[in-house]
Formats: structure tokens, C-alpha cells, sequence
């Protein structure tokens, strides 16, 4: 009960958000995140709950960024409309790449995955259809309102936010259903569950293929915001790094884990580079990796995870009058 | 009741400070017009865009303060913009970090927190594309003083301008030059063409290629390599064995590097060597190899020229506050501000659409620029049509401009010595 009240209340925050920061800035700032809560609630499926950390995710983020540009090049789409396209090509190369790279476990499993992502950005900078290195542009000007190129930030973020819920969704109810208990079970000790009968490769290879549709959404949406995607910005490594950071840092596995972390990072990115960034000292990615540091150092698990604790540890364990009167 | 009083007064004294805040700035904003300027200061072009703003910082300096020893140059003479009534330019500053979106969010933050009046920028093309994006958007005027990507100009922007040579004029300077060596008797019979694979060398050399097929000039040879290369012996073997007499590379400063050591390693001169910009440009190529590669021709726009010019003096100012010369990349980040600027002060007004109309109009003389430009005038995509480049040669420790020869300071040296 008060926990759905919690809820509530920080839903209606998010909503009323860019009506009370009008700024396009701040508008744009709080679409970013939710973007980037995308991608990294969608990572956490397979990093946080299945415990296999993807460093390649990059690759699905790029299909779905591709696709939306590529669709527009050669067919005059509107870049939201690839969105299936981008998804089907990103479940699909993660059945690809699943079945031989998740039977490696733990730091093996993350180096396939860098590698795989490094040989697409490889191939798509010599790709001529793919824009080669040069990238593919979106609608310069909008054509009609579905190729969703808005001034205001306010659609997008709204948009960013109805995808996100639908994220989330899904992440709860996969939750709560068999196939996320046998994901924690095999995070947790992939011997011991196989011995009780679950088929880790399996279920490891549907949270992979549900996290790459995810992703490849997420890749969808930053195109068709900013009309353009490039080998570096669309399969570039870091890329990859941020979309885990971001999870990690708000507490991988948890639900809301990777919009906490979305909602400290972005800003501290945006907001460093506004103050530090036109001094030419890069200083903003020393600031912004000393935060890192510091919350990898003191809070490996995430921040939500931290305050989580903390709430359990406040709140008073049931005294023995209480049990004995409910008794 | 005194606090309710006092709080009465202190609302009201406050908002008289507001509106005498908001009075002020108003006026004070006729007096200053602001500039947003998107380079990378972070990232792996770095180094080029604190050249860039270093560069744009003098040019500030010469539109603000008076500088009659600077001759014709746009805004020099006079303090501020004569115009605006004297208004002082100030230029905000922000980082792409080598990003398309850093580039598009900070263009969005200088337009809509920091209210510029115009927006240069970015260096790397990916990033002026999704930079000008938000510019046009907004309808502020946007220019770009280095991309050549061909495709930015093709989008049928109203709010887009770019000072630069695009790559059909770098090619055209090469087949003119090349032209002019055989009509003076020079063998032209054989031209090789040396380029890395990506974006920058493959686009260049496909356009050098059309460029020499319709002047009837024949391209026998074309190597393209990967610029990480760390061994290019098969590739130097091979122009020897073809021995073409005259060789164009477009290469990035490392592989630059190697192939000059490697050409001295096997003993092989070309009668003509052409470096294309990049590599041969950078600052590490002459120091490192420049002994060895005596007689390079190189092309640019930018040239110090003589003691006591205006360029010269420009370049020490600029030398003053980096340490070192001012290259190509900065002296076109430099122009663009001037050109930019110099439409603001004849728009006399900040109205971004005065300013548009300022920028169609703009009429730039040689003489009124830094750059080796014929001039600035746009066509009605945004290209500037009188772009144009100078052929520079490495003659001792230093580049000297030989081609064409109204604006060459040396004479040219042929054939290529080598070491």
C-alpha cells in the first residue's frame, strides 16, 4: 500500500516535470534521461537480472538507431516507423550471437560482446549503404508529424516516458514470473539451478533477445531525436560503457535501479560540460569519472539499493508484543 | 505587522531591482553581441578545437579593441562594431566532445539559455550536421568554417553558410597546378593517388579522380591503405615500380610519417609530391620528417606571408597566445568568425533575420581577409564560391606559399628533393 502510494507520487513528479522546468534545456535534459532509462532498463534484463554483463550492447542500440535512418534513406519512412524492423534485427542477431557467447561465463561473456560490437562498427563504417563512415542523416525538415522532428522537447519526452513505462512494465512482470526466477537462480549459482532442473542456456538466451528489442528501441528514438547516427555514435564502445554505468550505479537488478542511475548521470554529464566544458580543460569527464569512482568505491551495488537499505534498517523490525498479539 | 511591512519592501524593492536588472540588460545586450561557438575541447579532436578557439579569442580581440595596423581586415580598425554602435562581441564557448549529440545539446543550450545571436561550428562534419539541425530550427544563423562534407549543403537549409574550400575546389587546385606544370614542360603523363581508407581519404580521392578525368589528366595508380598501418614498404615498392610522376597522398599525420621514412628507407623520389592537407599540415609532420621531405607541396589557404603583413601580425598574435604558428584548420575557424561577425555589423542588429539577410549579401574581398580566399559570397545553397586554396611547399624547416604565383612568397622548387 504505501509503497504504490511512493509510487504514485514520484509517477506524477515525472509527469509534471517539464511543465514546471519549461526551460528547452531542462525539457531536453529530462528527455534524456528517460531515453537513456530506456536503454539501461533494458540492459539491466540481461546485466542485472540474468547477472550476464554485456559490454556489446551497443550493437542493438546501433540495429535500432540503423534502422530507422536507413529506412528513411533508402525508402523515405519515417524513422519511428523501423522501430519493429530495428527490434526483429536485434533479436535475431542476439540468437546469433547468444548461442555460442552465453555458454562463456562471467568476464569471457563480456569480452564476445565487445568484440562482436567493435566487428559491427567495423563493418558499418565500410558499409555504403550504411553511410559508410560518413552516417546516415534523418528528415532535415519534418515531412509530416511522424517523423516526430519536434523544436519542443515536450514530445519527446513524453513519448521517451510511455516507452519507458512499458520497459518497466514488462521488466516487472517478468519479475514476478517463472522466467525471472530462474534468471536470478542461475545469477545466483547457474549450477545449482541447472541441477534443479532449469534450463539456464535457455532462459539466459530469451532475457538476451527481449534485452536486444529493448535496446534496439532505445536506439530507434535516439535517432529519430537527434536526425543522425554515425559508426562512433551509434556502435561506438562507449556508448556500450554508459548504458551499463548507468544501470550499475542506480543498482543493477532492481527495477528502478536503472533510472536512478539515468537520472544522476545525464544531468552530471549535460550540466558538467555546460559549466566546464567551453574552457576547453576537459575537466568534465574528470569530474564526471571521479563520481564514478567514488560510487563504485563506497556503493558497488547502487545508490537505490543503498537507500533501500537504509529504509529497511530505519524502519523498526516487529517487536515480539506485535507478534504475540497477532498471535 | 512590521514584518508583513518589511517583507512588503523588501518584495517591492526587489522587484524594482528586477525591472531596473531587466532595464539594464536590455540596454546593455545593444551593446554586446553574442556569438556561440561548438568545437571539440574534449575527445580525440581535441587539439584542433583549442586551435580553433584560440583562434577565434584573436579575432575577438581584433573586432574589439582597434587594430588600424591590420589594413583592410573586416572589423579591424575600429573598436567594436561601428554599426552597433561600437557593440563588443563576446563569444561563448562550448564542447561537442566529439559527439553529434554533445554538438546538438550545446547548440540548443547557446541558442536557448545563453541567447546567442549566431552559432559557429563544429569542426568534425557528423557534428555540424546535428548541430546546425537545432540552428535552423530555432532560425538562427548558423556557419561552419571547416566541414566539406559534401551532404551538409544539400539539405536545403536557409540558416546555413560555410566559409571553407569544399573538396571539388581542393581538386581543382590540384588538376590547375598540375595543368600548368605540363604546359611548362614538366612530365604530367602519370598520377598516382595515395589514400587512406575512410571517410576523409576516400571522398577526397574520388573526387581528385573525376577532377583529372575531365582535364584530361590520367590517373595510372591508386592505393588506398588503412591509416593505423604500420608498415607501408609494398605500398612505396609498388609506386616505384610504376614510378608515376607525380604522387598525391591523403593520409592523417602518422602514416604520413611512415611513408616519407619509407620512401627515404628505399630510396624513392617522385618528380611531384603532393600531401593533401592533414598529415602533411600537422605541426608533428614537420618536425619529424620535414628534413626529409624537402619540396612536399602541401595545400592550404592560410600563409604568414611576408614580415609585416597583416597575416604575419595576425600569426603572432596568435603565436603570442599558444606558443606556436597558426595552421590551416584555425585560420579557417578565424575567417568564418570574421565573416559571421562581419554580416552582423552590416545587419546593424542582432535580428537573427537582418542577419540572414547580411550573410546572402556578404561581399568579402581578398584583401579584407586572412585566409588565402578569392573572397566570401554564398550561393544560394550556403557554399562560399570564392573558396579557394594556395599551394605551399616545404623549403627548409618551414612551409612557404609558391602556387599561384600573385600570392606565392618563394619560389617554387622543382622537382621534389626529398632529403
Amino acid at each position: 500500500m504505501k509503497r504504490s502510494v511512493w509510487l504514485l507520487l514520484i509517477l506524477a513528479l515525472v509527469i509534471v516535470y517539464p511543465l514546471l522546468f519549461t526551460t528547452p534545456f531542462l525539457q531536453r535534459l529530462g528527455a534524456l534521461v528517460l531515453l537513456y532509462a530506456i536503454a539501461a532498463s533494458a540492459w539491466n534484463i540481461v546485466g542485472g537480472y540474468a547477472g550476464q554483463v554485456s559490454v556489446g550492447h551497443v550493437v542493438f542500440f546501433g540495429c535500432g538507431a540503423y534502422a530507422s535512418m536507413a529506412f528513411f534513406t533508402h525508402f523515405g519512412w519515417p524513422p519511428i516507423a523501423a522501430v519493429p524492423v530495428g527490434m526483429a534485427a536485434s533479436v535475431g542477431i542476439a540468437a546469433l550471437i547468444g548461442v555460442p557467447t552465453l555458454r562463456l561465463s562471467g568476464h569471457y561473456f563480456s569480452m564476445a560482446t565487445i568484440a562482436v560490437a567493435e566487428l559491427a562498427r567495423l563493418i558499418v563504417t565500410n558499409v555504403e549503404a550504411l553511410g559508410a563512415a560518413v552516417g546516415l542523416s534523418g528528415p532535415v525538415m519534418p515531412r509530416t508529424v511522424f517523423d516526430l522532428s519536434f523544436t519542443s522537447a515536450l514530445p519527446y519526452y513524453y513519448l521517451f516516458l510511455a516507452v519507458l513505462l512499458v520497459v518497466l512494465g514488462l521488466t516487472y512482470w517478468m519479475e514476478n514470473s517463472r522466467i525471472g526466477f530462474y534468471l536470478r537462480a542461475i545469477k545466483d549459482n547457474e549450477r545449482a539451478a541447472r541441477s534443479l532442473g532449469v534450463q539456464a542456456g535457455r532462459y539466459k538466451l530469451y532475457a538476451y533477445m527481449i534485452s536486444a528489442g529493448l535496446t534496439s528501441v532505445a536506439g530507434t528514438l535516439y535517432a529519430t531525436m537527434y536526425g543522425f547516427i554515425d559508426p562512433e555514435s551509434g556502435l561506438g564502445i562507449l556508448t556500450s560503457v554508459k548504458i551499463l554505468i548507468m544501470a550499475a550505479l542506480g543498482g543493477a537488478g532492481l527495477l528502478f535501479g536503472p533510472l536512478v542511475g539515468a537520472a544522476i548521470l545525464v544531468p552530471l554529464e549535460e550540466i558538467s560540460n555546460n559549466l566546464l566544458g567551453g574552457k576547453g580543460a576537459g575537466l568534465t569527464f574528470v569530474v564526471y569519472g571521479a563520481i564514478i569512482m567514488i560510487i563504485a568505491r563506497f556503493y558497488p551495488s547502487g545508490l537505490l539499493k543503498l537507500l533501500l537499505d537504509r529504509m529497511a534498517a530505519a524502519k523498526p523490525a516487529p517487536s515480539d508484543k506485535q507478534v504475540r498479539d497477532v498471535a | 505587522m512590521f514584518k508583513t511591512i518589511g517583507l512588503m519592501k523588501g518584495t517591492a524593492l526587489a522587484g524594482a531591482a528586477l525591472v531596473l536588472g531587466l532595464g539594464l540588460t536590455g540596454a546593455f545586450a545593444q551593446n554586446t553581441v553574442k556569438i556561440g561557438a561548438v568545437y571539440p575541447l574534449s575527445g580525440n579532436a581535441a587539439s584542433a578545437g583549442a586551435s580553433a578557439k584560440a583562434a577565434i579569442e584573436v579575432a575577438v580581440d581584433v573586432i574589439n579593441n582597434a587594430h588600424p595596423e591590420l589594413g583592410d581586415l573586416t572589423l579591424a580598425k575600429d573598436a567594436g562594431l561601428p554599426n552597433l554602435n561600437g557593440a563588443k562581441v563576446e563569444v561563448v564557448f562550448a564542447d561537442n566532445q566529439g559527439t553529434p549529440a554533445a554538438g546538438q545539446n550545446q547548440t540548443l543550450r547557446l541558442i536557448t539559455e545563453e541567447k546567442v545571436h549566431a552559432v559557429l561550428g563544429s569542426y568534425q562534419s557528423g557534428i555540424t550536421l546535428t548541430a546546425s539541425a537545432i540552428a535552423e530550427k530555432y532560425g538562427i544563423p548558423f556557419l561552419s568554417p571547416e566541414s566539406v562534407a559534401a551532404n551538409l549543403t544539400e539539405r536545403g537549409f536557409k540558416w546555413f553558410f560555410r566559409t571553407t574550400p569544399i573538396a571539388s575546389d581542393i581538386a581543382k587546385i590540384y588538376m590547375e597546378f598540375l595543368k600548368e606544370m605540363k604546359a611548362n614542360g614538366t612530365k604530367v603523363d602519370q598520377i598516382a593517388i595515395v589514400n587512406e581508407n575512410t571517410e576523409y581519404g576516400t571522398s577526397i580521392a574520388k573526387v581528385i579522380r573525376e577532377a583529372a578525368q575531365a582535364n584530361g589528366l590520367n590517373i595510372g595508380l591508386e592505393i588506398p591503405y588503412s591509416a593505423n598501418t604500420t608498415d607501408v614498404q609494398s605500398q612505396v615498392l609498388q609506386l616505384k615500380d610504376k614510378n608515376p610522376d607525380c604522387i598525391i597522398f591523403v593520409s592523417y599525420t602518422s602514416d604520413a610519417i611512415l611513408y616519407m621514412k619509407t620512401m627515404q628507407a628505399l630510396g624513392y623520389k617522385p618528380p611531384i609530391l603532393i600531401g593533401d592537407n592533414s598529415g602533411f599540415s600537422d605541426a608533428a609532420f614537420l618536425k619529424s620528417v620535414g628534413s626529409i621531405a624537402q619540396g612536399a607541396i602541401n595545400r592550404s589557404a592560410w600563409s604568414a606571408g611576408k614580415p609585416g603583413s597583416v597575416t604575419d601580425r595576425l600569426n603572432e598574435m596568435y603565436k603570442k597566445k599558444t606558443g606556436y604558428d597558426l595552421d590551416d584548420s584555425a585560420g579557417r575557424a578565424m575567417q568564418g568568425f570574421f565573416t559571421m561577425v562581419d554580416a552582423i555589423n552590416r545587419a546593424g542588429s542582432t535580428d537573427p533575420n537582418k542577419i540572414l539577410t547580411a550573410l546572402k549579401a556578404t561581399d568579402l574581398k581578398p584583401n579584407q581577409l586572412m585566409m588565402g580566399y578569392r573572397g566570401v559570397k554564398f550561393d544560394e545553397k550556403g557554399n562560399n564560391i570564392l573558396a579557394s586554396a594556395l599551394l605551399i611547399q616545404i623549403q627548409g624547416s618551414d612551409y612557404v606559399a609558391v602556387w599561384p604565383k600573385d600570392s606565392a612568397t618563394a619560389p617554387l622548387q622543382m622537382p621534389y628533393k626529398g632529403w
